[in-house]
């Protein structure tokens, strides 16, 4: 079974958001509402600020925390190492919320992030939130795997494109975006990634690239220290710093 | 007031139906706490039916939990204390509580239910708890107990309360069923203590002591309701049974401040560490300390101390507790969220958050239902009774 994981090369993102864009448009999202969210934030003072930014989706945790405060077992983890929510389960206490360490999870109905309300605009007259002209087809949607467009009161985040990656060919160790047969089977962030800093393949084979990668280029994890162990690798290099504390700006 | 207490649910309701119309305090507060009830619940519907939750200001990118998970800690830690101090006489055997025991237990119920009921409101989808919690069995989850462990608690509460309308105090049921209770409510504010002080990101909240803290602070809780209530339901020290008088003339405004003084080292304690410490989250402490509610809270805390160590009557000190603890679960339940997670540059500083209407109305809501909880059982339920009447 792959244990599916993701390499983020900070040396070569470029902050531009195409994930984050492409995540809204494959997984229906409100606006505003960024299962990935590219955070971006400064470092030093003047004159020797500067300006970063760190892409952040869902870290897919081997311990999530999400999972373990869950009163209803609405999230759970699938055997290839990928954090979901049941939308039927879901009672939306939103104690996943207050668990996660990363701030990735949005609850459905809370005033509009963005104006106009979209859910407003586009309004639905059955049990999903809304029903934007764009959406998904309805044979990919998927209540049990957090997949589609949600109902009222739920909870959700990015499933690792899981209408996408579970359906590869067993025993691929990488999911290329470049391989036009993987491409389909990819998650829709790292096919959009221009400069392809984003790398997705089976942490669990050891001759995978993302497994490469993190050897050989030192992959570190957000917040380490937590034990949630995500699944989320970030390589730096010389032009990227996975940030050690939150994204809160301390007067000095 | 000396009343004929019905027999039957059909009598117990034609008297409450009658209470519009008599003038008593009981009927009064009835009135008054019956149309707040109506007037919010209205209200609150029309907004969740026309809003859905979007009603309340929390938000993904700002407070998850607002005041609502306030409200739910406010009245079920009351509701723990109020067990506490009915337990006073009923498991720990101090006979001078009995006379307020009944109507502790009483009260202890309705904050309990005005917890659940704000709670139920909070919630994404309240019914569907009812059978995924259960069904769910997810055993690493504090969550998972708290329902577990207050579920059975209000189940236990109300066969004591039973046992006890009945004139059962001391039958070895009864008493299993006080100590049961009791037990059950321990272990329910610990899993509620756990849900907050498990969550390690969350600095201001985390921390094995934190049930510990909820202990003392309900039982705070729970002593200052059971003044207020035994108040209001003589109207003054003078019309008090000889009893009565005399537990709120000695031994409970002496608990009650010796609860107090170890709160007020506990709060003193947790704040100097929070400023002092340096974690990422802790910054919020900084901040607390800059707001007038802080001040006000320690000077409703210092005052009421300072009074009860002076000697005069425990219903205002017991009134500004009730008012602090309300400041002070505010300030823990928001405090412990204002520091945003990786969430992107639309929050460069401190999460804002003021509650909406709808949720003030909430809060309304919740105390109008345990007033108006005790005017019917008053009227209904002879809550003075005592094992020897
Ligand atoms: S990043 Fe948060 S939501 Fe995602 S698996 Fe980890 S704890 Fe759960
Ligand atoms: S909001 Fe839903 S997924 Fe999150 S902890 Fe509650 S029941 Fe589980
Ligand atoms: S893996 Fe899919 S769901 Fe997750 S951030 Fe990328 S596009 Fe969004």
């Amino acid at each position: 079974m792959a244990k599916w994981g993701m390499v983020i090369d900070l040396e070569k993102c470029v902050g531009c958001q195409a994930c984050t864009v492409a995540c809204g448009m494959e997984n229906n999202r409100l606006p505003g509402e960024m299962w990935q969210d590219v955070i971006f934030y400064s470092e030093g003072t003047y004159p020797s600020a500067q300006l970063k930014w760190f892409p952040r989706p869902c870290q897919h945790c081997e311990h999530p925390s999400c999972m373990a405060v869950c009163p209803t077992g609405a999230t759970y983890k699938t055997e290839d190492g990928v954090v979901l929510i049941d939308w039927d389960k879901c009672i939306g206490c939103k104690y996943c919320m207050i668990a996660c360490p990363y701030g990735v999870r949005f609850y459905t109905d809370e005033k509009p992030l963005v104006a106009p309300d979209m859910r407003k605009v586009h309004e639905s007259h059955d049990e999903h939130s809304w029903n934007p002209p764009w959406k998904m087809p309805d044979a990919r949607e998927d209540w049990k795997h957090g997949v589609g467009i949600q109902p009222h009161d739920v909870v959700s985040k990015c499933t690792f494109c899981y209408h996408r990656i579970s359906k590869a060919p067993k025993g691929t160790p990488d999911l290329d975006p470049q391989d036009p047969k993987l491409r389909e089977f990819t998650p829709a962030c790292v096919v959009t990634c221009a400069p392809g800093a984003r790398f997705f393949g089976d942490l669990s084979n050891p001759e995978s690239v993302v497994s490469r990668l993190i050897g050989d280029k030192r992959g570190v994890r957000l917040l380490d220290e937590l034990g949630n162990k995500p699944q989320v690798y970030y390589v730096t290099g010389d032009g990227g710093a996975v940030p050690s504390t939150r994204a809160f700006n301390k007067k000095s | 007031m000396n009343f004929t207490y019905p027999k039957t649910v059909s009598e117990a309701f034609s008297a409450a139906f009658k209470m519009f119309g008599e003038n008593y305090r009981a009927a009064n507060v009835w009135r008054l706490s019956v149309a707040a009830l109506a007037a919010t619940l209205a209200f609150v519907f029309y907004k969740l039916l026309t809003e859905g939750h979007a009603t309340f200001n929390t938000g993904s990118d700002g407070i998850t939990w607002g005041l609502l998970v306030v409200v739910y800690a406010f009245f079920v830690l009351t509701s723990t204390g109020l067990t506490f101090v009915a337990s006073m006489a009923m498991v720990f055997g101090f006979k001078e509580f009995y006379p307020i025991a009944k109507r502790c237990i009483w009260v202890a119920v309705l904050t309990l239910l005005a917890g659940f009921a704000a709670l139920a409101l909070e919630l994404g989808h309240p019914f569907r708890m009812l059978w995924a919690v259960p069904l769910g069995v997810q055993t690493h989850s504090p969550m998972f107990w708290m329902g577990v462990f207050y579920s059975a608690y209000l189940v236990f509460l109300l066969l004591k309360f039973q046992k006890v309308s009945g004139g059962d105090w001391t039958s070895g049921t009864s008493k299993a069923l006080g100590i049961i209770s009791f037990g059950t409510v321990v272990i329910a504010h610990g899993m509620l203590g756990g849900l907050f002080g498990a969550i390690a990101i969350r600095p201001m909240w985390f921390g094995p002591l934190i049930p510990v803290y909820f202990l003392l602070t309900a039982a705070l809780s729970g002593a200052a309701f059971a003044i207020m209530i035994t108040y209001l339901t003589y109207g003054g020290e003078q019309a008090m049974p000889d009893k009565v008088r005399s537990l709120m003339r000695g031994a409970m405004p002496k608990a009650f401040a010796a609860v107090l003084g170890i709160v007020l080292v506990a709060t003193l304690s947790r704040t100097g560490i929070g400023l002092w410490s340096n974690i990422d989250g802790l910054q919020v402490w900084g901040h607390v300390v800059h707001t007038s509610w802080f001040w006000i809270e320690m000077a409703l805390m210092f005052g009421a101390f300072a009074m009860l160590l002076m000697g005069g009557g425990a219903l205002f000190p017991a009134l500004m507790v009730i008012a602090a603890l309300f400041i002070g679960r505010y300030e823990f339940v928001i405090g412990g969220q204002m520091v945003p997670l990786f969430k992107g540059t639309w929050v460069p500083g401190l999460i804002e958050y003021a509650p909406s209407m709808t949720e003030w109305m909430i809060v309304v809501m919740s105390f109008a239902i345990v007033f108006a909880g005790w005017a019917f059982g008053e009227r209904t339920l002879n809550l003075g009774a005592s094992p020897q009447d």
